[in-house]
Order: C-alpha cells, then sequence, then structure tokens
C-alpha cells in the first residue's frame, strides 16, 4: 500500500520512483546495457529495472491488470497481472517484479490462465451483477477482463444467503458519484489523489475483507482534478454524476477537439449522441495533458446547452432585445457601420475565439480602416511588446517543466489558471526533486513551494533571497513562469521588463533552454496576439467608438458608461452574457464544439477543434457571419471556406496551420534591449490573483457560468468552506 | 325497353330532386354521384339524410353535406346519432327513435381535426436540448 | 424434512444479517466517521504537557522527514490518553503533530482493531476466542458465558455504568495459557468461570487482581501438569567429557 505523502520529500528520495514518465526513466538508464529477457519464448531486449509487465508490453503481450497504471505508483495487489516465470515457486505479479537477465516469462501458460482466473473468480465473488445499470458497462475493465480471462463458471454460491460484500456509498461531491460496493479496491483512484492530485483526501479505511475507499470523514473530494478518478477506475466504482445513466459508450459518436477553458489547450474528446453533447474526455498528449483533465473542462458542457444565442435579435423602440432573422440583424449592422467613419468602429475579442473568427474581424475592420482590434486580457504593449512571440508564450513548453530543475512562479495560480500545468510542476517536484519558489498571496499549490513574498518588492529584491542564490542561480535548467494576472496591474510593463531581466541573466549562454515563460489564462489570447490584436480595452475606452464589436467578449472590461451615448454594441457570441446584455444587436455565434477553429495554446501550440455538433438554432459559425456581413456592406472577404481562410492565417503567421507544433521563440536578448528605455517603476504593491480558492475556479466565462454543474461545485465549495 | 325507360324516370327524377340542372351538375361536381330518395331528416348541423330502398343495400342510406362545409366534407362531420341509421346499426332513424335520452354532460359532435391546425397534439415532455437566451425585458 | 428446512434455510434467512456480511468479524465497527455527540471534529483533544514531550521524544526516534512513521505509537499514546479511545479529533491532532494528512491517520487508526474509535467502558475486557482458546482448559465459550452473566453484556457492548467493554478478539498470543482475556494492559489467563468472575469483581471495586495465569500451580506458562523434560538437575561443566580434559 502506498503512503507517499505530499511533504515527506524525502521518503520519495529514499524510495525510487519506480513510474516516472519514460522520458525520465530513459534518461536515467540512457548508459546501462539493455537486460534480454523471453516473453513466450521470443527474446526482447528492455530497459533494466522495468517490469516484467513492461517487458511483455515490448513485445505485444498486453498483460490484465486492475491496479497497475503507468502513470501512478505501483500497489501490486489487484493480482490480476500474475505470470508464470521460470524457476519461480509461484505466479509472480508483474506490475511490481523487476525484470532479470534470461528470465522466462509466460504469459500464456496453464498456471498463468489459472492464476487469472482465480483472482478473477475472487473479484467476482464480491462485485455486484448490476452490468445492465452500471454506468461503466461497455467501457469497464472488469467486463472486459472477465470475458478475456475470467473462467465461464464460478464457484460462489451464497449458501447461506448473506449476499455479497456490501458497502456504503460516499458522497465526495457533485462531480464523482460513488458506488462503492462495485469497488474492487484497486486503489488507483487513492494513489491518483495522493500523487497526481496532491489532495490526501482519498484512502483505505478497514482492513481485509471490511477494507473500503473514501474519505473516512465526510466531505468532499476537493481537487480540480477530481474527474480523472472517473476516467482510471477500471469498474463503475468512481463515475460520473452529471452523466449518470445518460448514456452508453457505443451510442455515442466521438469527436476529438480542443479544450478552451484555460490556455493549456488540453486535448479531448466530444461524445456526443442525436446532437447533444453526452460527456467530455481527455485524449492522451503527451506533450500537453497526458491523460488527465481538469474538472472544468470536463463538467462545463452542460453550460453549452443552456443560456445559448439561438436567433439574432435586435432592440426595439422599447429597448427591448426581440428575435429577429439574420437578414435583418446584418441589414441593422450594416446601417450602423456604414454611417459611421471608419476610426470609428472598434472590436473586443474575448477569452475563447478561434483564430479564424478572429482574422475574418481583423480583416473587416482593417478593410473598413479601423484598427482598433483589441482583447479582454492585458499584455504589456510598450517595449518590444507582442513584437516577438517569445515575450508572450509559455517558451519551454509545458514538457520542459519536467526536464527543469527550479521553476520559479510569479504572480500567478497555476493550480487553477492551469491544473494541468500544476500537475506537471507536480509531477516534476514529486520524482524530480525540483525546487519550486513562489511570489504572489499564499495559496495551496498541491505541493511545497518556497514562498518568496507575495509584494512587488520581493520581486525586485529576488536576487538577495536564499531561493535564488541556492536554487535558481545554480540551476542548469530554470524556468521563471510569470502569470498573465500579474500583467493586469497597471505597472504590468515594469514586472515584466524585470521578470526579463531576470531570465536573461540566469540564462546560460550557449544553451538553448529558455527562461522566461508567461503562462496565459485565456485560450484564444496567443492566437490573437499572434494575429495582431492589441491587448488590452484601454484603446476603447479613449476613442469611444460609434460601433463596437463584442466578439465573444462576457467579462465586463468594457461596460456602458464606458461608452459614447450613441455607440452601437454588437455582441456576437455563444451566450446570453455580460455582453449580450449590454449589446444593442447580437449575432449568435457557435461554441468551441460547434465549428471547426484553430487554438494556441499558451506554448504557441496551434490546434483546431472540429465540428461536435450543430450550432443550436440560427446561431452560425464566427467568422462566417463576419464574412456574410462584409458581403452586405460591400466590402467582401477574399475567403469561402475553411481552406481558404486557413491559407490567410498562414499568411498572416504560419504557425497558426503548423497543428500541433511548438515553433521556436527565441529574441530574449533582442526584447530585452527594447525594455531598457522603459523608464516605468514598480508600484510598491502586492500581487492579487482571481483564483485563490478551489470555488473561485468553477465560474470563470460565459460557458461555465450557464453551466448547472459548475454552479453545484461552487455551491459544494461553499457549504464545504 | 322498359328498362331504359326506368332508367330514364329515374335520371329525371334525380335531376328534379337535387335543383334542375345546374344543381344537379354541381351535386354531381361535389359528390360524383346523382341519386334521389326520400327525405328522412336533417341533423342540428344541416346534414340531410336520404333513404331509397330501391338502390342496394349500403348504398340506399346516404348523406347530403350542409352546404357551409362545401367541398371539405368528410365521414366524421355525421353525428353519432346519425351514425349508426347512416350505418345500418339500425332502421329507425333519430328522428323517429332517440337513441338515448339527452343528458347534461353530453358534448356536442366534433368532426375529426386530424391533419389540420386545430388537430390535438399532446405537449412534449422531453426537456429541449438547448435552452435560449431569453433576453431580460425593460419595463 | 421441515425440521431440516427450518434449520437450514429458513433459520438462515430470517436470521441473516441485513447489511455488512463480515459483521461477525469486524464486530460492528463502521469503517467510515459519524459524528456523535462526543465524538466529532470539536471533541476537545489536546496532548497535555507531558505527553508532548513523550510525543516529541517518539517522534525523535525517526528520521527528520519520517515523522509520519511515529504514527502509531503516538496514536497509542494519544488513546491513553483519552481513556482508552480515540475521537476523530484526537486523529487530526496527532495529524497535524506529525505534520502528515488527516487521512493517513485515518487509515492507521481504522486498520489496527487496538485502536477504539468508539467510546470504551473503563475496563476494556477482550476476550480471546480463537481456537486454542475454545479449545483448551474449560474453553473460551464457558468464560464468554460466565462474562456475559456477570456484567450483562454482549460482545461489542459497553455496560451502562460505563465501567466494562466486552470485545471478542482474535489470538493475543497466550494460547499456552488458554483461555485467556486481556483487561486493558493486563493478561489473564488460564481462566475458570470462577476466577474471572473475581476478576471482574475486583475490578467492579476498582482494586486489581495480579495478572497472569489464575491457575494456582502456574507461574508462567510451564508445562500445567509440571515438567516432563528438563526435570533433573542441570549438570554442570565437563558433563559427558573425558575426565582427562
Amino acid at each position: 500500500m502506498l503512503r507517499l505523502l505530499p511533504n515527506s520529500r524525502i521518503l520519495s528520495k529514499a524510495i525510487p520512483p519506480v513510474n516516472i514518465s519514460y522520458k525520465a526513466r530513459e534518461c536515467a538508464s540512457k548508459a546501462a546495457e539493455t537486460v534480454e529477457v523471453f516473453v513466450d519464448d521470443k527474446p526482447v531486449q528492455v530497459q533494466p529495472g522495468s517490469t516484467v509487465l513492461q517487458a511483455c508490453a515490448q513485445a505485444g503481450v498486453e498483460i490484465p491488470r486492475f491496479c497497475y497504471h503507468e502513470r501512478l505508483s505501483i500497489a501490486g495487489n489487484c493480482r490480476m497481472c500474475l505470470v508464470e516465470v521460470e524457476r519461480s515457486p509461484k505466479p509472480v505479479a508483474s506490475c511490481a517484479m523487476p525484470v532479470m537477465k534470461g528470465m522466462k516469462i509466460k504469459t500464456d501458460s496453464p498456471i498463468t490462465k489459472k492464476a487469472r482466473e482465480g483472482v478473477m473468480e475472487f473479484l467476482l465473488v464480491n462485485h455486484p451483477l448490476d452490468c445492465p445499470i452500471c454506468d461503466q458497462g461497455g467501457e469497464c475493465d472488469l467486463q472486459d477482463q472477465s470475458m478475456n480471462f475470467g473462467s465461464d463458471k464460478s464457484r460462489f454460491t451464497d449458501n447461506q444467503f448473506l449476499g455479497k460484500r456490501a458497502v456504503e456509498d460516499k458522497d465526495i461531491g457533485p462531480l464523482v458519484k460513488t458506488i462503492m460496493t462495485r469497488c474492487i479496491q484497486c486503489t488507483r483512484c487513492v494513489r491518483f489523489a495522493n500523487e497526481i492530485a496532491g489532495v490526501s483526501d482519498l484512502g483505505t479505511t478497514g482492513r481485509g475483507n471490511d477494507l473500503q475507499i473514501g474519505t473516512y470523514v465526510e466531505k468532499m473530494f476537493k481537487s480540480e482534478l477530481s474527474g480523472n478518478v472517473i476516467d482510471i477506475c477500471p469498474v463503475g466504482a468512481l463515475t460520473s454524476k452529471p452523466y449518470a445513466f445518460v448514456a452508453r459508450p457505443w451510442e455515442l459518436r466521438r469527436v476529438d477537439s480542443i479544450d478552451t477553458m484555460d490556455a493549456v489547450g488540453s486535448n479531448i474528446v466530444v461524445c456526443t449522441r442525436g446532437g447533444d453533447i453526452m460527456r467530455i474526455l481527455p485524449r492522451i498528449h503527451e506533450g500537453i495533458n497526458e491523460e488527465w483533465l481538469a474538472d472544468k473542462s470536463r463538467f462545463s458542457y452542460d453550460g453549452l446547452k443552456r443560456q445559448r444565442l439561438t436567433s439574432p435579435m435586435i432592440k426595439d423602440e422599447s429597448g427591448n432585445l426581440i428575435s429577429v432573422d439574420w437578414e435583418t440583424a446584418l441589414l441593422r449592422v450594416c446601417d450602423a457601420i456604414t454611417s459611421v467613419k471608419g476610426a470609428e468602429i472598434a472590436a473586443i475579442a474575448g477569452g475563447q475565439v478561434d483564430a479564424e473568427a478572429l482574422i475574418a474581424m481583423k480583416d473587416l475592420l482593417n478593410k473598413l480602416g479601423s484598427e482598433s482590434l483589441n482583447t479582454e486580457e492585458i499584455f504589456p504593449m510598450d517595449g518590444s511588446g507582442t513584437d516577438l512571440r517569445s515575450n508572450y508564450l509559455l517558451n519551454s513548453s509545458i514538457e520542459g517543466i519536467e526536464e527543469s530543475d527550479a521553476i520559479l512562479l510569479i504572480g500567478c495560480n497555476p493550480r487553477y489558471e492551469a491544473p494541468l500545468l500544476n500537475a506537471r510542476i507536480r509531477k516534476a517536484f514529486i520524482h524530480n526533486e525540483i525546487e519550486v519558489g513562489y511570489l504572489g498571496p499564499k495559496i495551496d499549490l498541491s505541493y511545497n513551494y518556497q514562498h518568496l513574498g507575495d509584494t512587488t518588492t520581493s520581486l525586485e529584491n529576488i536576487k538577495s533571497s536564499q531561493f535564488y542564490k541556492e536554487h535558481l542561480s545554480k540551476a542548469k535548467k530554470p524556468m521563471i513562469i510569470l502569470g498573465s494576472s500579474a500583467l493586469q496591474r497597471a505597472d504590468g510593463t515594469a514586472v515584466f521588463a524585470k521578470t526579463q531581466q531576470i531570465s536573461n541573466e540566469l540564462k546560460e549562454a550557449g544553451s538553448s533552454w529558455r527562461v522566461l515563460n508567461v503562462l496565459q489564462r485565456v485560450a484564444s489570447q496567443v492566437a490573437a496576439l499572434d494575429i495582431g490584436y492589441r491587448p488590452g480595452v484601454e484603446n476603447v475606452r479613449n476613442n469611444k467608438p460609434k460601433v463596437l464589436f463584442l466578439l465573444h467578449a462576457d467579462n465586463e472590461t468594457v461596460r456602458r458608461e464606458d461608452l459614447g451615448k450613441d455607440c452601437v454594441v454588437i455582441y456576437q457570441g455563444s451566450h446570453g452574457d455580460q455582453g449580450a446584455l449590454m449589446a444593442d444587436i447580437v449575432l449568435p455565434g457557435a461554441a468551441y464544439t460547434e465549428k471547426e477553429g484553430t487554438y494556441v495554446n499558451t506554448e504557441g501550440r496551434a490546434q483546431r477543434t472540429l465540428v461536435a455538433v450543430n450550432p443550436p438554432g440560427l446561431a452560425r459559425n464566427d467568422w462566417r457571419i463576419t464574412r456574410a456581413l462584409s458581403e452586405m456592406i460591400g466590402q467582401p472577404l477574399s475567403y469561402d471556406n475553411t481552406n481558404e481562410i486557413r491559407d490567410r492565417l498562414a499568411e498572416m503567421s504560419p504557425n497558426l496551420v503548423k497543428f500541433d507544433t511548438v515553433e521556436e521563440a527565441n529574441y530574449f536578448k533582442q526584447s530585452e534591449e527594447l525594455f531598457k528605455d522603459i523608464k516605468e517603476k514598480i508600484k510598491q504593491d502586492s500581487f492579487s490573483l482571481p483564483m485563490i480558492q478551489l470555488k473561485d475556479y468553477f465560474m470563470t466565462d460565459p460557458i461555465t457560468r450557464a453551466s448547472p454543474t459548475m454552479a453545484q461545485c461552487v455551491k459544494a465549495n461553499n457549504k464545504e468552506a | 325497353m322498359s328498362k331504359y325507360l326506368e332508367k330514364l324516370r329515374n335520371c329525371r327524377l334525380a335531376i328534379k330532386q337535387n335543383g334542375g340542372i345546374i344543381g344537379a351538375y354541381l351535386q354531381l361536381f361535389r359528390t360524383d354521384e346523382l341519386k334521389y330518395g326520400n327525405h328522412i331528416g336533417t341533423d342540428k348541423y344541416g346534414n340531410k339524410y336520404y333513404e331509397n330502398k330501391s338502390y342496394f343495400v349500403a348504398r340506399s342510406r346516404w348523406i347530403d353535406y350542409a352546404p357551409k362545409y362545401g367541398y371539405d366534407f368528410d365521414g366524421s362531420q355525421v353525428p353519432a346519432d346519425w351514425h349508426r341509421w347512416l350505418h345500418y346499426m339500425t332502421d329507425d332513424p333519430p328522428t323517429k327513435v332517440k337513441p338515448c335520452p339527452d343528458r347534461e354532460w353530453m358534448t356536442d359532435h366534433e368532426e375529426n381535426l386530424s391533419g389540420t391546425t386545430g388537430q390535438y397534439v399532446p405537449y412534449s415532455t422531453v426537456t429541449p436540448k438547448i435552452h435560449s437566451w431569453n433576453p431580460p425585458k425593460n419595463n | 424434512m421441515l425440521r431440516k428446512f427450518w434449520s437450514g434455510t429458513l433459520k438462515n434467512l430470517i436470521s441473516s444479517k441485513s447489511f455488512h456480511t463480515s459483521g461477525s468479524a469486524s464486530a460492528g465497527h463502521l469503517f467510515t466517521h459519524r459524528d456523535t455527540p462526543e465524538n466529532n471534529d470539536a471533541t476537545p483533544f489536546e496532548f497535555t504537557a507531558e505527553n508532548v514531550k513523550r510525543a516529541k521524544d517518539i517522534v525523535s526516534r525517526y528520521p527528520v522527514g519520517h515523522e509520519a512513521g511515529a504514527c502509531i505509537p503516538v496514536l497509542d499514546l494519544a488513546q491513553r490518553q483519552n481513556d482508552n479511545w480515540l475521537p476523530i479529533s484526537a486523529m487530526n491532532y496527532v495529524a497535524e503533530f506529525l505534520n502528515m494528512p488527516k487521512m493517513r491517520v485515518y487509515e492507521v487508526a481504522t486498520f489496527y482493531t487496538m485502536f477504539n474509535r468508539n467510546p470504551v467502558g473503563k475496563y476494556h475486557v477482550q476476550l480471546c476466542t480463537c481456537t486454542p482458546c475454545l479449545l483448551g482448559g474449560t474453553g473460551s465459550d464457558v468464560i464468554l458465558e460466565a462474562i456475559e452473566k456477570n456484567l450483562g453484556i454482549k460482545p461489542g457492548e459497553t455496560s451502562t455504568d460505563k465501567l466494562f467493554t466486552l470485545s471478542e478478539v482474535e489470538c493475543l498470543g497466550a494460547c499456552v495459557n488458554a483461555p485467556m482475556m486481556q483487561i486493558n494492559d493486563d493478561y489473564y489467563e488460564d481462566l475458570t468461570p470462577e476466577t474471572t468472575e473475581k476478576i471482574l469483581e475486583a475490578c467492579k471495586r476498582g482494586e486489581r487482581i495480579e495478572p497472569g495465569p489464575q491457575a494456582v500451580d502456574r507461574f508462567s506458562c510451564e508445562p500445567a501438569g509440571g515438567l516432563t523434560s528438563l526435570s533433573s538437575k542441570p549438570t554442570g561443566p565437563g558433563f559427558g567429557c573425558r575426565p582427562d580434559l
């Protein structure tokens, strides 16, 4: 049984981590020679120290397992992976057995088969036969493996009429449903909570036949990654509460897509049935989300079905928004645009806009003679500003965190701003013994860090801190992650300049390692900056445009009071939220699951979503709305289909169509030179974060604000606190 | 010979009963049939019921729908009490023998509205897949 | 035939346990916490100054970073301080004291049956009913009957005066002196119904009977019927050697 404690670093030092990522293991054993073992008489060369199960996998033989999981530590308690090894008196648990030279493993022998059948029989003795009403049915490891490896009959007879073991269900929050009678005690969830999520809320209580998984006391499983225990549970003990009794896996149509709830760009699979999103699952991408997914990304899909804009709207005489057809609405927009000068038109893009919509809007406004294209999120524009890509990207990449040996976090809360990035830092913290320094208000990051203060003064005096002297300056591959939250400040430029200066000092000459990283918070920001949007809405506030486009902009960065009385506000987006409330004309756009869109994550990695369901009602793909509008105004844009607009994107910035590649951005020196002219001083102030606690995490954008599940999460968290 | 004379007589009677040449032509146009017979009664909706036993059974009783229906006449416009006479369930028309006494709770006869805008549509018990946003109204 | 049916199927049907199938083994212990008036988060618990010293001493025996290793002894200390049982607040206190997640402490406390997670009487009578005790001497079923009669409680229950709790336990490692029972830390061995009663009566009066074998002719775990070997005087050095050596 695993007892890895989040704060006992030495423990993890004492026990060499066996299942760190393949990459790390490869690094460790590159010099060592391989060992030859025989799997079913087939010779295989494997790394010494790898397990029998891995050797079998290398030989192409899949060993059945329940408790073993590549990304978790080895428990070895389910016994399903028993195999016969020659000259071993008993079958061995292959997941925990290291290979030895010349080992002869028999995965198909009668002993192995008998062992598997025996284990399966025991597991099924206390497993209820409720597959027909179990949500895991059809994707259940126990179901599959009992078909493949189990016996055709059972000796279990309930002579005494005592019934099977029954365990009380636990209430661990509004996301994860527990049916504990189905639990086979593989402890995957416990290990996930301890190791990956860093929330030691789950554990095993009792012993022997009475062993049960739970929280012992009544409490929520308070983690932003809690949904992942549903995926790793091999049986139906932990299932999704919002998805309970909703659909069967074989009815679902799966569409690969990208998540837009944060700037990490997690790969997802959108499962739909009959044009209705049923659930969202993670898709494996080693560079970004491994196989995990944050709760907001996984469970906020019901927000895509509520508060939707399903038809264009215009304001009538009494000031009420009324539904109209597209022609009327677009004509009204046309009138508004043609009655003003080009320079009096402006646009603000929100956090979840795809690159296609961004470029269509930009091209249209440029044609009309306006340069006022802004994003809600602020980024300093002085110095080299957004001209150099390296200024606003997470340059050393998410995977690079595992290579890094010291990380300094400035003014961000990665745990809630980018949960999967935080999971990477935690992984590096546990397996690679890295040191993490943190500047900002004291928060729980799920790993230990050295708190270097929460004020800007601490940033200025960073070099005198112990962390800088002992760890950061000595590190071979240091990383500084500057949160976008810190750049929202009035003195953002100075904070950025200072961070850049520190990073460049840490950079070793000749090394290609990039120290400076900016952690963006919203999915569209990098694409918007790549296309040439101006970060921040200062421009709009000062110039008071006559026509303002709000492109999925719902964060109230500009209010009605900030605009002139005669300003026509056109909201184009998917949800009736803050933006639609202040709009004169509403154009219904599509959400990220309803269009083929390009999103660039904080690393600068372009990825695209596919159409999982059609936009509801009269809603249309965003760039097509802009295209239709351009036609009506008489300034038609030069692209008619997705391929053509992607060509236009490539023209603007080639990286936007090089899907799933991270382009290097490496102009730190030049950038620093440009920033040297900045005279602005850092204000003496403390860093503030929008998301401090878990309850702040759930509702941050129009989709999550419309989601009943997210509302329940907030409610449950408030109750718990 | 007399067979043909008989036919001519019937033809004459039918034309006479249906209102002369023009009336007979319109009746023929409306119902594709021209018959003559005894007027047995008229229901409260204006439908007239006829009988001529010289026709075969099943053709010997018929209805002349009220003019208000125009060409939109339909079998379901026959009220229940006349329906039983028309379909030979009884030989006594309701004008002679009332099938049942009038009750307070008896509703007026209504024709079948299926396929028209007046048809019955059960309300949906399924929640909509998409909930649209309802913009708030100014007072 | 009918009687056979009654004794087999029907009896089992009627007397079948309703929920937890291994109830007999776990003696009705629940492995989840339920707040009760005497056992909840707010139940006051804190080490006395003396116990803080002792606990720190225990922790100091473990290497730095392995404070969690002291979990069992510190929990035991907490249990001894708190009338032989561990409220949830004590577990939380220990978790904080050892700087480990609360759940890890709950896991330890629920794993070991020696940790009582519910209040017990002043005297915790633990009767061994394992096979050797069931067979040895008078047999533990007789002793159990005697205790039940004397205290008026069944296994798993606490007497109304909160003086006694009776538990059936598995082997306590004194099989030679079967049957035996443990009252708090004392082993009482070689029991007969009479001696059992005597011990319990003494407890009721607040006295303490010398622990160990209650049979008169035994000091410890030597054979009951006197020595069967090594009965002669031990031979001195040079026994069996040639005289010239």
